[in-house]
């Protein structure tokens, strides 16, 4: 299964529709890396790295760090976002890069919003919010900064951010002018990120970002065989955390070094208890609705695979609406919404009903498409229909035939 | 309370068929680890009881109850099973028992099981087909277990892949 994705790449297994086509160059990856980091260089005032301590951004980091030095930009700067709840393999590798000549890092030990998909009640939790100190899954890095040495947002609970937004905050005109974030966001990694990736012309790797501030994917089409090449070819030391997961049985393009709570990621939830029981133990405590996640993330009491049964005689709206309505507000009108919109996108590009299970190959969407959704929550807008297959003969083929059965009120009952 | 009055201080051997299943147990084994159960009361012996009601119905050791069927565990003992009862429960009990019994278990961290695996091999020298056999794993599992090659020789190609630009 893995050899599979690895020796194709993405764009030629799934041809999307035309916007998305991609052109293979001459050069490797790494030269592109390269030159791409020159290119950032030349354009920014400010480059800095945000350093996850995962695989990708090692590689963004070390690419990054031998430009600087090239062109004369040493030291280097680097952010951490210390998510509070990450193996201790992670916290070692990023204190071993923080030793290294040139680098400048900056050690994140912040409250920002992030996503809990292991509970409706509390949906979002904040590494090392100072009110949950007692529960501190790791100890305090002695290289922290905290919300006291970060003037740069208000920190406290109701005003915090999420990291997309608090991010650029950090780098005010006045001090950095304009600045390059560089990031180790690569195209493999979801359908929705190669679309990002593939739409515009010059200089799709920069892109986004906020006020005086853009992001920088300079490995955006790195392959996770890219990604393991460059510590394989040039002896980098890299985060053992991935070792483990390996040795679990983890598949190398599943393997993710930050916390699992969202909703995809609550998928390998699991993994934690056996790769880093110790911070799993602490977890549990820490994150409402962990251990029961763990048990259970990946049957259908969390939409995995399945969902909970649809009941006699009960319309597919009115089951989508009970799946949302489990929900408490504000998340339950971000999620009717998101509904909304995606019922709204659906016919406004085709007069097709949406059915119960096949989905329609234009828009991707189909009932139980929108059930899931609504079980398990979108409230990052992240999940995208399974678009583009409108040249699909397989998928026609599936939506024809289904329709014949359930008609023109698709599988409204 | 003192020893005399815990369950296992009055552990009996019983016949088989004595006992019955409950109706209600969520715990299911896979097929290796109900050979591998077969494997460890073969190797090491009786060494849990089953535990059952007075009427016989199984609180916790069903697995154990169903290898104990296989002939060659069943000579081990003449076909009996080591028993111990639980008296005046109720129904609601019982059921929380049984899931006590099951959940109240840890699960075994990877890196520690790498290190046993690989001290099972080099140390003691055993061969990976028998550290198989005898911890119930398949090729797979010790071969990454006892793989300290690490990420990089096991994930990264041998040189970079071409990139790629949008097509516009």
């Amino acid at each position: 299964m893995t050899e599979a994705t690895e020796v194709n790449p993405f764009y030629r297994t799934i041809k999307p529709t035309g916007n998305y086509d991609v052109r293979e160059t001459e050069e490797d990856v790494l030269t592109l890396a390269r030159a791409r980091a020159r290119e950032a260089f030349r354009q920014f005032d400010t480059i800095a790295v945000m350093f996850s301590g995962g695989k990708d951004s090692t590689c963004v980091l070390h690419v990054a760090l031998e430009t600087a030095e090239e062109v004369g930009r040493l030291p280097l700067k680097v952010c951490f976002y210390d998510e509070e709840a990450i193996p201790y393999q992670t916290e070692e590798y990023v204190r071993e890069v923080a030793g290294w000549p040139g680098v400048d890092l900056e050690w994140w030990c912040l409250p920002v919003k992030h996503r809990n998909a292991c509970s409706r009640r509390s949906p979002w939790w904040y590494p090392w919010a100072p009110e949950a100190e007692p529960l501190w899954v790791r100890p305090l890095p002695p290289e922290a900064i905290t919300p006291e040495d970060a003037p740069w947002c208000d920190w406290s609970p109701g005003a915090r951010l999420d990291t997309v937004t608090a991010t650029p905050l950090r780098f005010d005109p006045e001090t950095f002018g304009s600045v390059g974030l560089m990031m180790g966001i690569r195209a493999q990694e979801s359908l929705r990120r190669r679309r990002v990736l593939s739409r515009t012309s010059a200089e799709n790797y920069v892109q986004g970002g906020f006020r005086n501030v853009r992001n920088v994917y300079p490995i955006y089409d790195w392959r996770t065989t890219d990604v393991w090449a460059a510590p394989r070819k040039f002896g980098w030391s890299y985060n053992r955390a991935y070792d483990a997961m390996d040795k679990a049985g983890m598949a190398p393009h599943s393997q993710r070094c930050s916390p699992a709570f969202g909703e995809e990621p609550l998928e390998r939830f699991w993994t934690y208890q056996c790769c880093f029981p110790e911070i799993w133990g602490k977890m549990t405590a820490r994150v409402p609705g962990a251990a029961a996640a763990g048990r259970y993330a990946r049957t259908e009491l969390w939409g995995y695979g399945g969902l909970p049964p649809k009941r006699e005689g009960e319309t597919w709206m009115e089951f989508v609406r009970r799946m949302v309505e489990k929900w408490d507000e504000p998340e339950r009108s971000v999620i009717a919404a998101r509904i909304k919109q995606m019922i709204g996108q659906h016919y406004r590009k085709t007069s097709d009903p949406i059915l119960s299970t096949a989905m329609h190959p234009f828009t991707g969407v189909s009932w139980t498409y929108l059930a899931r959704l609504a079980f398990r929550g979108d409230l990052k807008g992240r999940k995208t229909p399974n678009m583009g297959h409108g040249h699909d003969d397989r998928a026609w083929k599936k939506y024809r035939e289904l329709l014949a059965v359930e008609g023109r009120r698709g599988g409204q009952t | 309370m003192s020893v005399q009055d815990q369950p296992l201080w009055a552990v009996g051997w019983e016949k088989r068929g004595v006992l019955k299943a409950n109706n209600y147990n969520p715990n299911l084994v896979a097929p290796p680890e109900l050979e591998l159960l077969k494997l460890s009361i073969l190797e090491s012996g009786w060494t849990q009881p089953i535990v059952a009601l007075e009427d016989g119905e199984i609180v916790d050791g069903f697995h154990r109850w169903t290898v104990a069927e296989d002939p060659e565990v069943a000579a081990l003992t003449g076909g009996l099973v080591p028993v111990v009862r639980l008296r005046g429960v109720t129904r609601e009990h019982q059921i929380a028992a049984t899931i006590r019994h099951n959940r109240a278990r840890g699960v075994h961290a990877v890196l520690k099981m790498a290190d046993i695996v690989s001290m099972l091999i080099d140390e003691h020298g055993v061969a990976p087909e028998r550290v198989e056999a005898m911890l119930g794993m398949d090729f797979e599992e010790v071969d990454r277990l006892s793989d300290a090659s690490g990420m990089p020789a096991r994930a990264g190609a041998g040189e970079f892949g071409k990139g790629w630009t949008p097509d516009v």
